[in-house]
């Protein structure tokens, strides 16, 4: 295509000069900001010292990091595949449904997912309150005893954990979805003049034909908790925070509470660089599978 | 195949099926549940049985809310504030996509492997520094600074560029030989056929932005420059602990994005599916 | 309207030469077809007359004038694209206005133009309809119309029939023809479709690997193809072709039959013997042909008949027979050639005719 080389690239300029500005301005000078502050004794706010690799040596031996790390561990195992199989599952129910119905049941199960977190914090907080949830009447009829879910270690990084999996399965269960309507009809029609049971269908064409998708899935959703916050954060509030520590709330912990701007970054370098890896990782894995196809 | 046993696979579909609904109808229900519960006299709703319906239907919480507390202010700095993120962040990245997908320039690669590399940073982790950046420019408490960092959006700018992409070469050279410069031909050809797109990209942007918590959160520090999602939590003096005053406070913070998803329901499926397209 | 000359222009992508010093002057009037198989280069030649592709080398004259440095937009052509390209997003009407809004031409005039050509292409009653609203033999029109509006010094055609179906085909390519005829304004047509040469240009281009294989009238590249390529290309079913040796005017063929040919060509050993089918006759008679072969295939078209023959060395020949050939597969027939019809080629391609 004939081309006017200087006019393309002084509009390509004009066109993204905007972007250019806002990036400079909230991403890449924020990322070099945060590496150089992890390396100083800096407050919140002003000046600080050079430290070199200090702020990052004290985190080996620290029980609260030791804490936000296992516990921010433990709320992924608990949400990401339990998140990704309880998707899959009512996706798989959803499909057999067709026309309105569908569409109405994808709804209610999509709708939490576009609720903000304070609502998703006030709903679940009221329905498994102690003394008046709804839940906790449940409890009473199968004979369960009653527990403050919140202010119990225990309980706390399950449910919070189930309700994440609440909030956000609407999203893998619409790209499950979209998995499985990729799957033409032709294959389960040869299938059945085979003879496959619903079981085998499943497990020998559903199941390796909706892979790429899980794999997908599993992995939006391992990054995504790996930042968790906010419903940690609400669900504290009035209970054990210290116990329920998870990395990024550490991270605010230092900065705004304790004014450590320099401790704080050295915590989220780490952070920072923990989702870099998985996502390279999880990059090079799913070029890997492209290339084997 | 014999009769019976298709009879019987069609039961154990109809199973499925009917478990689906059922647990379709629970996994709404403490959606239900807070609303009907939004709607009890405060007496009520402490009442120690289960009542699915209001025995006394009452709106007093919403007008307690909506009369008594900041949340019409909250609901003002909502609104400006994701209308300005979605305004920004849509006209931004829909710039980039053309520039990207159409126009050769030198640090093109290079832009995008920095657009690409965005996707994988934890804006969580830029809190502190972001706070730094917004602090010195005087922002705190400002809907420009509740918004600046939400200008982070990768998605939306690969979304664009996809959608170029696959426009047919044949449109760009009949504008061409149509005699449309650069600017026309995004504005008058490529950028009307998107409006699709662009609509559903939006709408979610809006609902993003809207549900943003952690940001918005660190930014405020002034009651009344809170936005809805931060307020409701935040101030609890407001509600004390009157739970039906706090879910009907909930109620109203969900409601505008909750409506704004059903009105669009395909638009905001589509946007979702297209954005997790490129996420992996 | 006006002439349009290429002087020896070239083209390459990278180290790959795609046109190759290809000269040709195109008459004011005049439609001329570009003919060529996929990868000839046919269509890149287009889109440097158009302007959408870079002319590396030669010159570009459009009516008297230099063009090969100009944008697209200055050159005074119109483009139909092979998908129309129509703009999903306008009306009928706005699709055809674009252009001319672009150049700031006053509304009246812009509004003239798009009635005139409504009316020429009969489709007034569709102005204010989206692409999407119309069929494909519409929306074909309507790219047309996009054309006729500019009132260029030539159009260009992209493969424009090629996304329609076989009847509304035949039926676009006659109405085609009747808008050259109408306007009378210079038209260059790409296509790879044999027919639509024939049928529609004054003059077919044919390319083949980047250059110029033959330039002439329909029946002039049917009857006289320049090279083996011309002559295997043109014509459906194609020519036979057949190995032989040349000596004594006469071609003796591999499986020993001579075959009296009128051909100014110097002696040799490798000579591939052309005839068209047509020209092959099936004969009634034991012994009278100029060869003969077994029946493999054959092919009943009704008005005539193919005959697939195997000769006795193996190569494979088609003749023609009437449309109540009572020929059968396995039959011994004979052949008889019609020598004013042979075309003889050199090992190079080269071509000579029988006199």
């Amino acid at each position: 295509m004939l081309r006017n080389t200087r006019r393309e690239t002084l509009v390509a300029l004009v066109l993204i000069s905007p972007f250019l500005a806002i990036y400079g301005l909230t991403f890449v000078y924020p990322t070099v900001a945060m590496v150089n502050l992890s390396f100083t004794d800096a407050p919140l706010i002003g000046p600080g010292q050079w430290v070199g690799l200090d702020n990052y040596t004290r985190l080996a031996g620290e029980r609260r990091f030791d804490t936000a790390f296992w516990n921010t561990a433990y709320f992924v195992a608990l949400s990401v595949i339990p998140g990704t199989f309880v998707a899959m599952v009512i996706a798989l129910g959803v499909s057999r449904l067709t026309g309105r119905m569908q569409a109405l049941v994808l709804a209610l199960f999509f709708l939490p997912y576009i609720l903000p977190v304070s609502v998703v914090y006030r709903l679940w907080d009221w329905t498994l309150n102690f003394q008046f949830g709804i839940a906790m009447y449940v409890f009473d009829i199968w004979g369960i005893e009653r527990v403050p879910i919140f202010k119990t270690t225990t309980w706390f990084m399950p449910a919070v954990a189930f309700v994440t999996i609440w909030w956000t399965c609407g999203f893998s269960i619409l790209l499950f979805l979209a998995g499985l309507r990729a799957i033409p009809a032709e294959i389960y029609e040869a299938a059945s003049l085979d003879n496959t049971g619903r079981w085998t269908m499943f497990r020998r064409i559903t199941w390796p034909l909706l892979w790429p998708v899980t794999a997908l899935v599993t992995t939006i959703q391992l990054i995504l908790q790996l930042k968790i916050f906010d419903q940690v954060y609400l669900f504290s509030t009035g209970g054990r925070p210290n116990d329920n520590l998870v990395l990024v709330y550490y991270i605010f912990q230092r900065a705004f509470v304790n004014n450590q701007g320099g401790r704080a970054a050295a915590i989220a370098v780490v952070l920072f660089l923990i989702v870099v890896i998985v996502s390279v990782l999880n990059f090079q894995l799913m070029r890997l599978a492209e290339r084997r196809k | 195949m014999t009769a019976s046993s298709a009879r019987q696979i069609n039961l154990v579909g109809g199973i499925i099926t009917l478990l689906t609904l059922i647990i379709a109808i629970l996994w709404a229900f403490p959606i239900y549940w807070g609303i009907v519960s939004s709607l009890k006299p405060e007496n009520e709703v402490v009442r120690p049985y289960i009542e699915l319906w209001p025995e006394t239907l009452t709106f007093e919480h919403y007008i307690f809310a909506l009369t008594e507390t900041q949340i019409g202010r909250w609901y003002i700095n909502s609104i400006a504030t994701a209308v300005g993120a979605t305004i920004l962040t849509i006209s931004t990245s829909m710039l980039v996509g053309y520039a990207l997908s159409q126009l050769r320039f030198p640090l093109r690669r290079p832009l995008y492997w920095l657009i690409l590399a965005s996707f994988m940073v934890p804006t969580q982790t830029l809190i502190i520094n972001h706070f730094v950046l917004v602090a010195n420019m005087g922002l705190l408490n400002t809907w420009a600074g509740i918004i600046l960092p939400q200008l982070i959006n990768p998605v939306v700018i690969i979304v664009y560029k996809q959608f170029f992409d696959q426009v047919p070469r044949d449109f760009r050279e009949a504008a061409v030989m149509d005699n449309a410069g650069e600017f026309r031909i995004l504005f008058k050809v490529y950028m009307p056929m998107n409006w699709g797109v662009t609509t559903a990209l939006a709408i979610v942007t809006f609902i993003w932005s809207w549900n943003s918590f952690l940001w918005p959160f660190l930014a405020v520090t002034k009651t009344e420059m809170m936005t809805i999602t931060v307020g409701i939590t935040q101030v609890s003096d407001a509600f004390g602990v009157y739970y039906a005053s706090q879910l009907a406070a909930a109620v109203l913070a969900g409601l505008p994005v909750a409506l704004a998803y059903l009105l669009f329901q395909r638009r905001v499926t589509q946007a979702i599916t297209l954005s997790a397209g490129i996420k992996g | 309207m006006a002439e349009i000359i290429l002087d020896k222009v070239s083209k390459s992508f990278g180290s790959v030469r795609v046109i190759n010093e290809v000269s040709l002057t195109i008459q004011s009037g005049e439609f001329v077809v570009f003919l060529g198989p996929s990868g000839s280069g046919k269509s890149t030649l287009l889109r440097m007359i158009a302007g959408l592709e870079t002319i590396d080398d030669g010159r570009l004259l459009i009516g008297g004038k230099e063009s090969q440095t100009l944008p697209p937009g200055q050159r005074n052509v119109a483009m139909v694209f092979q998908n129309y390209a129509l703009y999903p997003h306008m009306t009928v009407r706005d699709n055809m206005a674009f252009g001319l809004r672009n150049i700031k031409m006053a509304a009246p005039e812009v509004e003239r133009r798009v009635q005139d050509a409504a009316r020429m292409l009969e489709m007034d009653a569709l102005l204010d309809r989206r692409p999407s609203e119309l069929s494909g033999g519409q929306r074909q029109r309507v790219a047309i119309g996009r054309a006729i509006v500019k009132e260029p010094a030539a159009f260009l055609f992209d493969e424009p029939l090629s996304n329609l179906d076989a009847a509304l085909r035949v039926r676009t390519r006659v109405e085609l023809a009747e808008l050259h005829q109408r306007m009378n304004s210079t038209m260059i047509y790409v296509t790879h479709d044999q027919t639509e040469a024939m049928t529609m240009s004054d003059r077919i281009v044919i390319l083949n690997d980047c250059r110029i294989e033959q330039i002439g009238t329909p029946m002039e590249v049917y009857t006289r193809p320049a090279s083996r390529f011309v002559a295997g290309f043109i014509g459906s079913p194609s020519m036979n072709f057949l190995k032989g040796s040349y000596k004594d005017g006469a071609m003796t063929l591999l499986d020993g039959s001579r075959i009296a040919a009128r051909v100014a060509v110097p002696e040799a050993d490798t000579y591939e013997l052309g005839i068209r089918p047509e020209a092959v006759k099936v004969c009634e008679g034991e012994g009278e042909g100029d060869t003969k072969g077994q029946v493999k295939v054959v092919e009943h078209l009704g008005e005539r008949t193919l005959v697939h023959v195997h000769l006795s060395d193996g190569s494979a020949i088609v003749a023609q027979d009437g449309g109540r050939s009572p020929v059968q597969p396995g039959d011994e027939v004979a052949l008889r050639f019609d020598i004013s019809e042979l075309h003889l080629f050199d090992a190079s391609g080269k071509a000579w005719h029988a006199e």
